[in-house]
Parts: structure tokens; sequence; C-alpha cells
């Protein structure tokens, strides 16, 4: 499946600052595999040393956020559209 | 410096009030310096007990986590990456984040110079109610843990 993936701003540098990039993959867990492979690096900001997804990171397909889906297991269809973005978060 | 439309100044520090004694959030956009565009966002902190505590920030152990939303703000993400899709549909930039102290000072807290780490182009902005009459908007720049101030200019369309 062609899918793409939206970089967010904070994760542009390691995509030499595109904001959207197309790959292959079934599912997420997939595309993230596939987009670091284009950019090493890119994926550890996303996922833990053993495959979850970091908890600061939200991922969407669609605008739908992964982990109410089937999380990185989530299947892709073509044309479908890959969400990253970290948290936003604060306090006083 | 950013300047600031009244019209948007105004629709901060109302969005801070509406949600006292919780804690407000969301995204200005615009273009340069010059904000056009002020997109709330919900906060659902009572959610995110998880992600404060894994580094520590949580206001105090064993906090209910419904009362999390009056000292920490945590952005829906669903309806995050929707205002951000809407500021490129716009044509505009993301150019800061805002939220709420309902009780403290509009200085940047431990909790935000460290999630400010993930965000350090864009701009910080801090609403206090402190003194509910004098409403206090300050902005800042967080990089790298440092913090810098920057001037707003409230410009009167
Ligand atoms: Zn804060």
């Amino acid at each position: 499946m062609a899918v793409t993936l939206l970089i967010p701003a904070p994760l542009r540098r390691f995509t030499n600052e595109q904001a959207s990039v197309q790959v292959e993959a079934g599912t997420v867990a997939e595309a993230l595999a596939a987009l670091d492979a284009e950019y090493p690096g890119i994926r550890e900001r996303i996922c833990e040393p053993d495959g979850r997804l970091r908890r600061f990171v939200s991922v969407f397909v669609n605008g739908r956020d992964v982990r109410s889906l089937q999380g990185l297991e989530t299947p892709l269809r073509d044309g479908d559209e890959v969400g990253i973005i970290p948290a936003m978060a604060g306090g006083q | 410096m950013i300047r600031l439309p009244r019209t948007c100044y105004e629709a901060i520090i109302e969005h801070a009030r509406r949600e006292a004694p919780f804690e407000c959030c969301g995204l200005l956009a615009g273009k340069r310096d010059r904000v056009e565009r002020v997109y709330p966002i919900t906060n659902r902190a009572d959610q995110a007990a998880d992600l404060f505590a894994e580094r520590g920030l949580m206001p105090r152990a064993g906090a209910d986590p419904a009362t999390l939303p009056a000292e920490r703000y945590f952005m829906d993400p669903e309806e995050l990456f929707r205002a951000l899709r809407e500021v490129e549909a716009q044509a505009l930039d993301h150019l800061a984040n805002y939220h709420s102290h309902p009780a403290t000072p509009a200085r940047p807290s431990r909790t935000d110079i460290e999630f400010a780490a993930y965000w350090p182009h864009v701009y910080h902005l801090i609403c206090s109610l402190a003194d509910p009459d004098q409403p206090d908007l300050r902005a800042f720049r967080i990089v790298d843990g440092r913090v810098t101030e920057i001037p707003i200019v409230v410009e009167d369309e």
C-alpha cells in the first residue's frame, strides 16, 4: 500500500525538512520501519527500544489516534495518511 | 517580539478564565511574528497521569487524575492534530503554544521546560490568573532548557 507519513515540524530535521514522506506499508509499524530505512534515527524518536509507541508521541491514521485503533498493528490501505505528533503538555 | 492582535489577546485571557480553576491550552498560528488565529484545545491532563508520572512530574505522589488539569495540561492529541492540519491548510505557520497558570506566576515551570523540548521552534505563552483582576500574559522561547522571555506587542486593529 502506498501511504503518506505526515512529519511534524520537530522531526523534519531527520527528513531534510520534508513535511510528508511516501512509503509502502501494510501496517503503521511497517510504515515507521520504512520511514526509518529512508531516514535513519527517526523511529527511535517515535518508539521505545522495545518497539512500543513512546508515551509522549501520538500516531494517527486518517486523523484517528492509533491508541483507539489497533496501535502500531493498525492496518493501512492505499492512500492512508499517517500523522505523527509529540505531546504538547506542561503545567504550573 | 510576537505581535498579537487585541482580539487574540482577549481570546486567550477569556479561555483561561473560562477554564479556571483548570488550566486552558491551545495553539497560535499566523505569519512571521504576527498571530492571526487562536486554536483552543481541550486539556486532557486527567488522561495523561502516566505521561507525567513517567518523568516524575506529578504534582504530588498519588494525586487524583481528575484534579490534574488544575496543575497540568495535556492537549487532546486528535484535536491537536486536526488544528495543526488546519493551520497548514490556511497556509499559516504554527507560531506558539499557550496555556494558563490559574494560581501561579506566568513563568515556565519545570514541567513546561521538560515538555518544551519537543517544540523548541515555537513560542510558549503563559497566561497567569494569580491576580484574577490583572491577567499576566507572557511569551518565552525555551531551547535546550534555557528560557528567554520574548516581548508581546498587543496590536489594536
Ligand atoms: Zn505552565
